[in-house]
């Protein structure tokens, strides 16, 4: 109850947010980043933090919501309420055959499984026609049923409702019946199947909501950026960075991927859009054009995923129960 | 004709090439406490295994309450009554202790408030009450054991089989585990539990089946079973001296 | 049937050089009991090392192998005893998670330093080939990778067979425990393993350099070769990543041939997955293993 309470006020407090910035479209840009990751590291961290099945390959879902969702809009401008319930029809396609076949395998072996079914889907999606191929899904200026795709406003509501859902779930989920086997399964997986627990149930369970609420992201991704390609949702960098969050935060708590997206998501924005460069470059430290300002501009952008990966060997090596596993109470 | 809980019949397991267990058959009745012993290697693991669904037998049946259990899944086969522990314990190592026996009581409930309160119940009966906020990787082994029990128990099993929960321990755990195991069959739970200590075997079972390489020994009461000049030299013999 | 014969042909030269990289990982999962998902990465830098050995120095990638053996060596030595040694009791996902990140770091370092141009090492026999009767092509880099491939295996083959350390290793890869009983010092088989494992990476990434774009990403899609490679043989199994090899290998040739070359990847995963599912101990692996 006392979580529920939390996540109502913080939803208040965010959604009043853009009250008072409504002006910036970059600071809205970098919010709706931070809840779209807080929220997709959430939902994975459903099935990886609970029932420990780290899954390397959540991009599939989050493409399967956003291809199903553009392609129905470019080809028919369908409600997009619907494409986003078409969207998680075939997520949970897709998961219930990743079920069948990767929650037999356990350890190693479920990673590399998870990553060759998102493989074969990317690889799917990028050699059919009907899903644009190498070229992606452009949606070109359609009205989309009255909606203001100019203004950033629907879509950080929209992130933040999933993500208020995601929580809200999780925190029901830890106060269950549910939520105790997927611990249990996480912990051992013998002793919780000799003990009457339904693995592949209750893993497929925690997949189905998972892969569920990571559609409906991949939806609104698609609609908010107007524009897909394989190596933007279905990449195997996006499902390292969902499991990153989560990691970063504290894998198996409530705000740890809150947590891991509001540090992770600017940080990888400042350095995306050279910001880093820019301070430098005004502050007189480093000259525009000399050899090393050219430098900077030219590639620092390239710096975000070397910053995670510096970021991940120290966080699995010094901090592997992520920035809230210091301050849980120790036992 | 009496009515068997567990026939175990012409059960073999191999793996490859290997035969873990072969052909073996016995019968536990209800209420019994029935011992499975021999040397380390004899395949007592491998059967509590094809009987609790771990990995099924190759050949052979076996019968629980009057229904074939060979193809069940683990999981099923706690629903139908019965349920095993570990030889390496196996705790839900985050988890509280109060957590772990709540996950075995959910076998039997769906509520929290409930399973909370068969929880406590199980755990006082074990004597780990003052334990139940600790986290169970935290606890010294014999407390796990006792764990593991209070945990099954709070499935409400028929029978229980129990993979040498006295393993490790010393005399006076042993002792209060064995009057644990006494109470449960009280209150009318079968037990079949595999030791390797014949002295805590011989001193608690009714009845007794001896494996020795995969295949049945001996079977019979305590004093028939010590006095088996098999028996003594299997044990005996491959040094596994208990 | 002539298509038939050149890609089964083509398949299993190139297939050869894949074997040397699935056995580098299958070297480090058998000891450590880690899945490296930095092993394409390290063979990105095998790479590059041949491109600029070459442009630089000079010397033909071939030759160089002779400095990228020890130096990549002597580098997966290190990365194992400053990193991996630390997670080796952690739970898989960790392990993987740290292999992940430490690829990312190589990928991207790569990327800011070499840019992301693909380079391409043009030596006088890159489109060189050999002619067959009967009108089959061998492409002369892909001969000599892979008849250096079989060299390498047979000397390692040799190694782990009959000297101490290739002993203790295999000891190692058969039971942690028991070989550190025995006094077989584990952690050092760690390192060791590591190494050659990284040693054989680069040796493929060199060996492929000559035929292939040079680019910072170029390892990841060996990655996930390698760890197929593996499954298929066994994970684990050095002899079995050598088949498995050859498997993918003429398997990705097969279905270029009559599929579509661009589904040749989705039909390696297909099988990957076939593989773990029906046969999770691998095609050669005993049964009853877990």
């Amino acid at each position: 109850m006392k979580q529920i309470v939390l996540i109502v006020i913080l939803a208040a407090v965010a959604a009043a947010v853009p009250l008072f910035v409504g002006e910036s479209p970059y600071f809205m840009g970098i919010m709706i980043s931070v809840l779209m990751m807080a929220a997709l590291s959430s939902a994975w961290n459903l099935l990886g933090g609970y029932a420990g099945q780290y899954s390397f390959g959540h991009a599939a879902y989050f493409g399967a919501g956003a291809y199903t969702t553009m392609i129905l809009i470019s080809l028919f401008n369908l409600n997009p309420i619907l494409c986003i319930v078409a969207g998680m029809v075939v997520a949970c396609i897709i998961a219930l055959i990743t079920g069948s076949i990767v929650f037999r395998l356990r350890g190693h072996y479920f990673a590399l499984a998870s990553i060759a079914v998102a493989e074969i889907v990317r690889l799917s999606v990028l050699n059919f026609e009907f899903t644009g191929g190498a070229q992606g899904i452009l949606l070109s200026d359609v009205s989309l049923w009255g909606l203001d795709l100019n203004s950033k406003n629907p879509f950080y509501y929209g992130m933040l409702l999933v993500l208020v859902i995601t929580l809200a779930i999780t925190a029901q989920l830890r106060k269950s019946k549910t939520g105790f086997y997927l611990q249990a399964i996480r912990e051992d997986q013998d002793a919780a199947a000799s003990l009457g627990i339904n693995l592949a149930f209750y893993k497929n369970k925690a997949l189905l909501i998972s892969a569920v609420l990571t559609s409906v992201l991949g939806s609104l991704y698609g609609v908010y950026i107007r524009f897909i390609d394989t190596s933007a949702v279905l990449d195997l960098k996006l499902s390292i960075e969902i499991i990153l969050t989560a990691i970063i935060g504290g894998v198996g708590t409530l705000w740890g991927p809150v947590v891991g997206a509001l540090l992770l998501v600017p940080l990888a924005e400042m350095l995306r859009s050279n910001y880093l460069g820019d301070v430098l470059v005004n502050a007189g430290l480093v000259s525009e054009t000399s050899a090393f300002g050219l430098f900077l501009k030219e590639n620092l952008a390239h710096a975000h995923v070397l910053v995670y990966g510096i970021i991940t060997v120290l966080c699995i090596l010094y901090l592997p129960k992520g920035i809230l596993g210091l301050f849980r109470r120790v036992k | 004709m009496i009515q068997h809980l567990l026939h175990i019949s012409h059960v073999s397991k191999h793996f490859g090439g290997n035969v873990a267990v072969s052909d073996v058959s016995f019968s536990v009745d209800e209420k019994q406490i029935f011992g499975l012993i021999g040397p380390n290697g004899a395949g007592k693991t491998t059967l509590f295994n094809c009987i609790t669904g771990f990995f099924p037998a190759t050949y052979g049946d076996v019968i629980f309450d009057n229904k074939k259990i060979n193809s069940l899944r683990p999981d099923e086969v706690c629903h139908l009554g019965m349920v095993r522990t570990w030889q390496r314990v196996k705790p839900l190592g985050n988890l509280t202790v109060l957590e772990n026996v709540m996950v075995g009581a959910f076998c039997i409930t769906n509520s929290i408030r409930e399973a909370e309160a068969i929880a406590q119940e199980n755990l006082q009966s074990v004597g780990l009450t003052e334990y139940v906020g600790k986290s169970a990787g935290s606890l010294p082994i014999g407390l796990k054991k006792k764990l593991e029990l209070a945990r099954v128990l709070a499935t409400h099993p028929k029978m229980l089989l129990l993979d040498e929960i006295c393993g490790g321990l010393n005399y006076t755990e042993t002792g209060s585990i064995l009057d644990i195991i006494r109470s449960v069959r009280e209150k009318g739970a079968t037990i079949v539990f595999i030791e390797h200590d014949m002295k805590a075997v011989t001193s608690i079972c009714d009845r007794i089946v001896v494996l020795n390489s995969g295949v049945k020994l001996a079977e019979g009461t305590p004093e028939e079973i010590t006095n088996n000049p098999d028996v003594i030299a299997a044990y005996l013999g491959g040094g596994h001296h208990a | 049937m002539l298509l038939f014969l050149q890609a089964l042909l083509s398949g299993t030269l190139t297939g050869g050089v894949y074997a040397l990289a699935g056995i580098g990982m299958s070297l480090v999962f058998g000891v450590m009991n880690i899945s490296n998902f930095a092993h394409g990465d390290l063979m990105m830098l095998g790479m590059y090392f041949a491109y600029f050995a070459f442009t630089l120095l000079h010397i033909d990638p071939y030759v160089s192998l002779v400095l990228i053996m020890p130096t990549a060596f002597l580098f997966g030595f290190l990365m194992e005893k400053v990193f991996i040694s630390r997670v080796i009791h952690h739970p898989h996902q960790n392990q993987i998670l740290l292999t992940v990140g430490l690829g990312l770091i190589m990928s991207n370092t790569a990327l800011l330093v070499f840019t992301s141009d693909p380079k391409i090492l043009t030596t006088t026999y890159s489109s060189s080939a050999f002619n067959l009767p009967g009108g089959i092509y061998l492409s002369v880099p892909l001969v000599i990778s892979f008849l250096i491939t079989c060299g390498i295996t047979a000397i390692l083959s040799l190694f782990l067979l009959k000297t101490r350390t290739g002993m203790a290793l295999r000891a190692t890869s058969q039971n942690r425990e028991a070989a550190q009983l025995m006094g077989i010092n584990v952690a050092k088989m760690s390192g060791i393993a590591f190494g050659i494992g990284t040693a054989l990476a680069a040796t493929a990434g060199a060996l492929i350099a000559p035929t292939y774009y040079i680019h910072p990403l170029a390892g990841h899609s060996f990655l996930l070769k390698a760890f197929t490679i593996c499954v298929l043989g066994g994970l684990g199994s050095v002899a079995g990543a050598g088949v498995g090899g050859l498997i993918i290998g003429v398997v990705e040739a097969m279905s270029s041939t009559y599929i579509s070359s661009d589904w040749k990847d989705v039909v390696v995963f297909v099988l990957f997955l076939a593989v773990l599912l029906l046969r999770p101990q691998g095609l050669f692996g005993k049964k009853g293993e877990q």
